[in-house]
């Protein structure tokens, strides 16, 4: 599996190296069931001796994943990118199961317990999104700083005039919610037309969503382009009339940063999560109630004032540049 | 198939294992397969580490990913061979040897010099025994590895060899006046006795040495002797080198010396073949051996100065032998039939 955390590990790692440290990625595999796994590989990882090679000292550690970052070290900073989600803000979730098993009450506790007797251990704890943040501190009582990162090649980011289409770039699945975009597009008074990027990893909400497009007579007005390159994908976003992106409990989301840099603005809705950090409604984007009517709404007035959509997407790049996101900042947090 | 190489590593070190492991993954991927390459963090001391390091590896869940199978788990190194799998091969590039053959080793060991080192020998030892069995298959990355693991642990494991990186691009090329030893620079691989040796050859003999020190005191110890020896003008010391200038400085020997003490397999030796030059190696060297044929394809040494200065003379004086000692290696090297393609059948039969 590559996702997000393999482009931000590999994206450290650079960073680290080209400030003149020895940095290496260690991954250790992790598979969350059944349930009692989990509990061996949180044992697996404590067990790990990472504090010297051939008797050189590692001078820090930098935990980014659950149940990695419990690997023991004196000097170890945690840089959050999410915790086991199943076990906090997404137990009893219907896109989940920990909850079903009839040890799950019980993992989730210890998973809880782990978290909050260990990640204190670490000399400093960071995550990648005040949302992350906000999580940690709800449910284990801890505090966290956010440091925000920028996405990969964010240099290479440009922007064209608006074309009519609204982009949504996103692995196709249920916690992006392609499903409730198309269901909006139904119900949207303009001609609003959608190209959706990104693999499908999940076969049965890939057939949901053709259904939906299908359903609604909605073909003409989507464009389903799969995996497409780094080039392609800025080039998608240069064009694009406004980005779509109303993922449910977002960590962070290199999306909405994405829109951004090309000067587009971003739909995204109340419940996603880390884009609330980034998009301010009427300013830079819309913040839509987690409906198809809302969204809908939203799509039809990006589509409807495009001189407005335009001045949002301008405005969202100034708000990029304005956060003075970058990865000079992050490696002196983390190495302080 | 989806495959997983698993291995133990040493974050920061990089070595013929790490090599074996990408080439591995590369041939399984042109083979068609969606294959990727775990490595667990491995750091063998203080000993008491090293059973927990074991427990960490077998609690480890690789049957799966995301809900769909893996299936297959090819195991490389110690203790990450021992990940439990339903359909797992282990491909054995040697077990902890400091419990097994270099246990008293008069440099090597390690484990005895502690209280619970006996202990810690012992389990990995029972660990090995009872769990290595658990593989669907066994294979070693050469008779050596295989003879031991039969003799430690009365476990048969298949020897499969594979060819060295980039194994096409080496070619022959005419002897200039100097021997090639490319190597890490450490006690195992015995610079050393090459600079003695070379202290008492007959001839105006020369030597080039590649490679990068372990430790800076085995590049001192070379350093100290051949001071001492006088053989300035007769060594030259290259350090790290790129890939095309290995091939060039292989290319252009008149022979390759590699004897080190009972090594694994060896890629030098084939790398040697492969540029058709006649090897020089040592009785106890181990690996090499299986390759060298002692007066066709090289000269096989006792492990002493006298024997190697003699060796090194005998190809110094009789170019025209060593050139066709080294033809012969390069067309026992292509009976052998050395490939990844092999390889990786034999891997996931």
């Amino acid at each position: 599996m590559r996702g997000g955390a393999e482009v931000l590990a590999e994206g450290l790692r650079r960073v680290l190296a080209g400030a003149g440290h020895q940095a290496e990625i260690v991954a250790i595999p992790f598979k969350p069931y059944p349930p009692e796994r989990i509990l061996d590989q949180m044992l697996a990882c404590r067990l790990l001796d990472l504090s010297e090679v051939a008797g050189m000292p590692v001078d820090r550690l930098i935990g980014l994943k659950f149940p990695a970052y419990l690997i023991p070290h004196p000097h170890k900073v945690i840089w959050m990118l999410h915790q086991h989600r199943q076990a906090y803000d997404l137990w009893q979730h219907p896109l989940n199961d920990l909850h079903t098993y009839a040890n799950g009450g019980d993992v989730r506790a210890s998973i809880h317990a782990a978290d909050t007797k260990l990640l204190p251990q670490s000399r400093g704890l960071f995550t990648i999104s005040r949302n992350v943040s906000l999580r940690l501190k709800t449910y284990c009582g801890l505090d966290a700083t956010p440091l925000y990162h920028p996405p990969q090649d964010a240099g290479c980011f440009y922007t064209r005039p608006a074309e009519n289409f609204l982009y949504f770039p996103s692995r196709i699945d249920p916690l992006k919610r392609q499903n409730l975009v198309l269901e909006a597009l139904a119900q949207t008074r303009s001609q609003v037309r959608i190209y959706f990027s990104g693999p499908a990893e999940e076969p049965g909400f890939e057939r949901t969503c053709a259904k939906l497009a299908h359903k609604d007579g909605l073909e003409n007005r989507v464009q389903w382009l799969g995996a497409v390159s780094e080039e392609e994908k800025r080039d998608l976003y240069a064009r694009s009339l406004g980005v779509l992106f109303p993922p449910l409990d977002e960590d962070y989301g290199y999306i909405t940063l994405e829109a951004m840099l090309a000067q587009k603005p971003v739909i995204t809705c109340t419940d996603s999560g880390g884009p609330l950090e980034f998009v301010r409604h009427h300013q830079t984007g819309i913040v839509a109630e987690p409906t198809p009517e809302a969204l809908a709404a939203a799509m039809d007035s990006l589509w409807d004032d495009r001189e407005r959509a335009r001045q949002w997407g301008v405005a969202g790049r100034q708000r990029y540049d304005d956060l003075h996101i970058d990865w000079d900042i992050v490696v002196e947090n983390l190495l302080a | 198939m989806r495959v997983l190489v698993v291995t133990s590593g040493v974050p920061f070190i990089r070595g013929g294992g790490e090599i074996l492991a990408d080439n591995l993954c590369r041939a399984l991927s042109r083979a068609g397969h969606d294959a990727e390459l775990i490595s667990i963090p491995f750091k063998h001391y203080p000993p008491n580490r090293i059973p927990d390091h074991i427990l960490a590896c077998r609690l480890l869940d690789l049957t799966e990913a995301c809900g769909v199978r893996i299936d297959r788990v090819i195991g490389l190194r110690f203790p990450a061979y021992l990940t439990p799998h339903p359909n797992k091969t282990i491909w054995l590039l040697h077990q902890h040897r400091t419990a097994y053959e270099l246990w008293d080793h008069r440099t090597a060991g390690d484990l005895i010099h502690y209280p619970d080192g006996p202990v810690i020998r012992d389990t990995i030892r029972q660990a090995d025994r009872e769990l290595i069995p658990e593989a669907k298959a066994v294979y070693t990355v050469s008779k050596n590895v295989s003879d031991r693991l039969r003799r430690f642990c009365g476990i048969a494991g298949e020897p499969l060899y594979s060819p060295p990186a980039h194994a096409a691009q080496f070619h022959g090329g005419p002897a200039d006046g100097y021997f090639f030893f490319p190597s890490r620079v450490s006690r195992m691989k015995r610079q050393l006795l090459v600079i003695e040796g070379l202290a008492r050859c007959r001839e105006k003999t020369r030597v080039r040495f590649a490679g990068e020190a372990d430790h800076p005191g085995e590049l001192a110890a070379c350093v100290e002797a051949i001071r001492h020896l006088k053989m300035e003008g007769r060594v030259e010391w290259l350090g790290w080198i790129s890939e095309e200038q290995k091939r060039e400085l292989y290319a252009n020997c008149l022979g390759v010396i590699f004897p080190p003490e009972d090594e694994n397999y060896g890629y030098v030796t084939l790398e040697a073949m492969l540029s058709s030059k006649p090897v020089i190696t040592c009785s106890d060297s181990g690996g090499p051996l299986e390759f060298v044929v002692d007066r066709q394809t090289g000269l096989v040494a006792d492990p002493t100065p006298e024997s190697l200065g003699q060796a090194m003379d005998a190809l110094w004086v009789d170019r025209r032998s060593a050139a066709a000692m080294g033809e012969a290696g390069r067309a026992r090297y292509e009976d052998l039939k050395i490939s990844w393609e092999h390889a990786v059948e034999k891997l996931l039969c």
